[in-house]
């Protein structure tokens, strides 16, 4: 079999300059995003530096702050935790006894769990902008203006299915032994049962609650026709209320630099409440998995 | 025992509610959107270009063909570039430099649409404006589709990078092994065996980069020019469906079919978004079930 | 002249990070022989046969030091080209591997790699070596069916011709019988047996009535060093070394 042989000699140098490039191709590729991401990162901190004052996170805008005057964003940053933490604690409330039912009473894949997480997916892939959209209608409906909470209804119903899917693939990843060793301790204490469930998977639950924190932080379309916006902090339900992404969104459209200028410092705000969330998933995702049992 | 019951009862409303809801969004998107349906006919609607809605024109075709020329657009810019990153984590990357990129592409994935917006705005506009477009001959303020598709490739990276490279690590070891037994180089293992192994996934995850793309709303506007106009070029602004909606749904004019029209162009949408994300959703379940 | 077929160890040491699991290993592979490597489970033998065509290398933390020298050469000298050492050596796994391809493919594969599509030469060496495996009666009629349509035990064989179609020197067994079923594991092993004469075959195995069905030579394994060496009458019927000796009446495994 010398041809073969002979093949493989001439062939030798092509095969090794294709496996080169191939592999020149994927790093360069991986480089090339890193470099993206830390042109982004660069770009708002650079940008946004001249504006860092400490009056933008203390001070709400004052009389003519949209022409370049005194103020700062206080009103959308306390509205945008006002609104995520309304918003994920109603999601939280509707998702935990549906994620509960779903891996305790039904089978693992009973057509019903299957019809319910199929629907997640649904809802997953829907555009915030559509969520905004229903939110609206929802408002007309219950004849609502737009309002924190407004705002809120709709910001859970954007969060709901990245939390019930997310506390979902944690409570199904504890071990059916413990599953079974708790509901052995019978019906009547369900509640036990369902503590030593959680107690498992609460890690999971906590960073799944931290995603859509985070998520319900940075969504800017959901929000933009239900909560409205202000220049005051909000204190009930029932008044408009500012948002980080949507103060962003309306200084940069100021023709005032000073403004624009603020745009990029409020960006940089929220760039850092987001790298803070996604910084204590990592620790709670590291901290608190020790305690679980393999 | 009663207690059991009302406790059963509650978290079973709670697990219906996710299906509930799919069901509403849809039945009020389509009721709302009946009335122009039915004063118009549906291809009028999706392929007229005539937007003069003070004139009663409803022609959807510069959004959607805006809407398609971004998405695809980010699309082919992103696709390659993720997958080959993602070949090079699942595959050559050191197991320290994985440990390092696994949390910047997290914060990738997890930065909020306005700050992709802004980035746009500051680099990618400018930089269109003033080197890239003049290329061409074409001389325009930057704020165009491949602002647009350029940020929204960015924007689906992380998605793509993060699913194909969870596909590409299930190939099994031993499998790739076998191949190099056989004096297969690196390349000629990946691509003939795990890619092809891994194919199905790889393409859900395109997939599903592609249905985010879709619907992304706040960054592309920010970008995108906003005119409604059929575009011709790479450089020419756009004004997809989404950015159609986010300025104009809230105001609600009083123009006689008027709100119909934006609730069927959200309806569309919507359609449009779901066949892409449930097929790539189903098939990435369906995979992971199956190992 | 170059002695083909030969496998020479010399002061290996392997290193995972930094736990040691093969120590300062010597040892002479005879060619067209079949050499068998036992020795209780963790012991290093899977990494022992991964030094032979250095699919170690693909480990990341895993670090090789001493020579493994076949036909007169240290493979792990710099400079020498991986995938024609790994040529050389045709390997089974303990699990079949089949390629996502079809069967005619998967003999296919090696050769292709070389350079050779043509069909006319293609078709008689994937016969053939199918042959060899003694799979060509049960699938000649559906060549182009996916492979892991196969039975697990018809996939074992597919590896074997797929193996072989490279035209190795060395064939390279990592206990390659333990996920088949009684029939088809004989079925591997008359095949393995029938290929000595003109292959140099190490095996890896736990099954110790396999061993003796099979060996011309046995080393026997312990915690990472070679304990003994030596025609397989003599290492597995009376052993030399106690350690041997209380393996092979099944007091340590
Ligand atoms: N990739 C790795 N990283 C670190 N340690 C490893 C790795 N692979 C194997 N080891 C360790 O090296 C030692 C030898 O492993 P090896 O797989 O060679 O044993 P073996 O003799 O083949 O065992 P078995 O009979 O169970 O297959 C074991 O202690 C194992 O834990
Ligand atoms: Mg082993």
């Amino acid at each position: 079999m010398d041809t073969a042989w002979e093949k493989a000699k001439f062939k030798r140098p092509k095969r090794k300059i294709i496996d080169s490039l191939f592999r020149l191709a994927a790093f360069s590729s991986a480089v090339l995003v890193v470099v993206i991401l830390t042109l982004i990162l660069m770009t708002i901190l650079i940008r946004s530096l001249p504006a860092l004052k400490l009056s933008m996170i203390i001070r709400t805008p004052g009389t003519g702050y949209y022409l370049g005057h005194e103020g700062g964003i206080l009103n959308a940053i306390v509205g945008s935790l006002e609104l995520i933490s309304g918003a994920t604690l109603i999601a939280f409330i509707i998702a935990l006894p549906g994620v509960i039912y779903l891996n305790t009473y039904l089978k693992k894949n009973s057509p019903f769990s299957e019809a319910v997480r199929f629907s997640l997916d649904v809802l997953w892939g829907i555009p915030s902008i559509v969520y905004g959209v229903f939110g609206f209608l929802l408002m007309l409906a219950w004849h609502l203006r737009a309002s924190l909470l407004a705002g809120m209804v709709t910001v859970a119903l954007v969060e709901l299915p990245i939390l019930s899917r997310a506390m979902d693939e944690t409570i199904r990843m504890v071990p059916s032994e413990i599953k079974e060793a708790a509901y052995s301790l019978g019906a009547s204490r369900w509640q036990t049962a369902i503590r030593v469930i959680l107690r498992q998977a609460f890690p999971g639950i906590i960073t799944a609650v931290l995603i859509a924190l985070g998520r319900g932080l940075g969504d800017a379309a959901s929000v933009l026709f239900t909560a409205g916006y202000t220049d005051r902090l909000t204190t009930s339900l029932f008044q408009p209320v500012a948002t980080l992404p949507l103060a962003i969104f309306f200084q940069l459209n100021s023709p005032y630099p000073e403004v624009q200028q603020r745009a990029y410092a409020s960006a940089a705000i929220l760039t850092f409440l987001i790298l803070l969330i996604s910084l204590v998933i990592r620790f709670f995702s590291r901290k608190l998995s020790r305690h679980k049992i393999k | 025992m009663k207690k059991e019951k009302v406790r059963r009862l509650i978290s079973a409303s709670a697990m219906l509610f996710p299906l509930l809801l799919t069901v509403a969004i849809l039945t009020s998107l389509v009721l709302k959107a009946l009335p122009i349906i039915s004063l118009k006919s549906l291809p009028t609607l999706i392929f007229s270009s005539a937007w003069q809605p003070q004139k009663g024109h409803f022609g959807l075709w510069p959004f959607i063909l805006g809407t398609l020329w971004v998405t695809i657009t980010a699309f082919i810019l992103a696709a390659p570039v993720a997958i080959f990153t993602s070949i090079y984590l699942a595959e050559y990357a050191p197991g320290k430099l994985k440990k390092i990129l696994a949390p910047g592409l997290d914060l990738l994935a997890g930065l909020p649409s306005v700050i992709y917006g802004l980035w746009g705005i500051l680099l990618i506009v400018p930089f269109i404006s003033k080197y890239l477009a003049p290329l061409f001959s074409s001389y325009g303020s930057g704020y165009s589709i491949l602002a647009a598709g350029i940020v929204l490739a960015v924007m689906i990276l992380p998605t793509i990078i993060n699913i194909s490279v969870e596909v590409l690590n299930s190939v099994p070891t031993e499998l790739k092994e076998a191949a190099l037994a056989l004096g297969a180089t690196k390349f000629e293992v990946i691509y003939y065996v795990a890619m092809k192994k891994a194919r199905p996934g790889l393409i859900a995850a395109c997939a599903l980069g592609l249905s985010r793309a879709f619907g992304e709303t706040i960054a592309v506007m920010m970008v995108v020019g906003n005119v409604p106009e059929v575009p011709h070029t790479l450089f020419s602004p756009a004004y997809p469906l989404p950015a159609l909606l986010a300025n104009n749904y809230g105001e609600m004019l009083s123009i006689p079919g008027y709100d119909s029209i934006l609730n069927f162009a959200a309806l569309l949408l919507l359609l449009i978004v779901l066949i892409f994300s449930l097929m790539s959703r189903l098939y990435l379940n369906r995979l992971k079930r199956r190992s | 002249m170059v002695e083909r077929g030969r496998l020479s160890l010399r002061n290996l040491n392997v290193y995972y990070g930094r736990n040691q699991v093969l120590k300062n290993i010597n040892l002479d592979i005879p060619k067209n022989s079949l050499t068998v490597i036992i020795g209780p489970s963790g012991c290093g033998k899977t990494t022992l046969l991964k030094c032979f065509n250095r699919l170690l290398d693909e480990i990341e933390e895993a670090r090789v030091e001493g020579q493994v020298i076949v036909d007169d050469q240290n493979i792990y000298d710099p400079g020498v080209e991986v995938t024609l050492i790994r040529k050389k050596m045709g390997l089974l796994s303990q699990r079949p591997q089949v390629l996502p391809m079809s069967i005619y493919d998967n003999v296919a594969f090696g050769p292709r790699l070389l350079g050779q599509k043509d069909k006319s030469y293609l078709n008689p060496l994937v016969e053939k070596y199918l042959r060899l495996a003694g799979l060509w009666e049960e699938v000649k009629n559906r060549l182009n069916e996916p492979a892991n349509r196969l039975s697990i035990g018809q996939q074992q064989r597919l590896c074997l011709a797929r193996g072989l179609a490279v035209e190795p020197e060395i064939i390279l067994g990592d206990e390659p019988t333990s996920a088949l079923d009684p029939q088809s594991s004989r079925n591997v092993e008359a095949h393995l047996l029938s290929l000595k004469t003109n292959y140099t075959i190490v095996l890896v195995t736990h099954i110790l009535r396999q061993a003796k069905r099979l060996a011309d030579y046995v080393a026997f394994l312990y915690l990472g060093e070679l304990i003994e060496f030596g025609p397989a009458s003599e290492v597995l019927v009376s052993p030399r070394d106690p350690r041997t000796r209380a393996y092979i009446t099944g007091e340590i495994s």
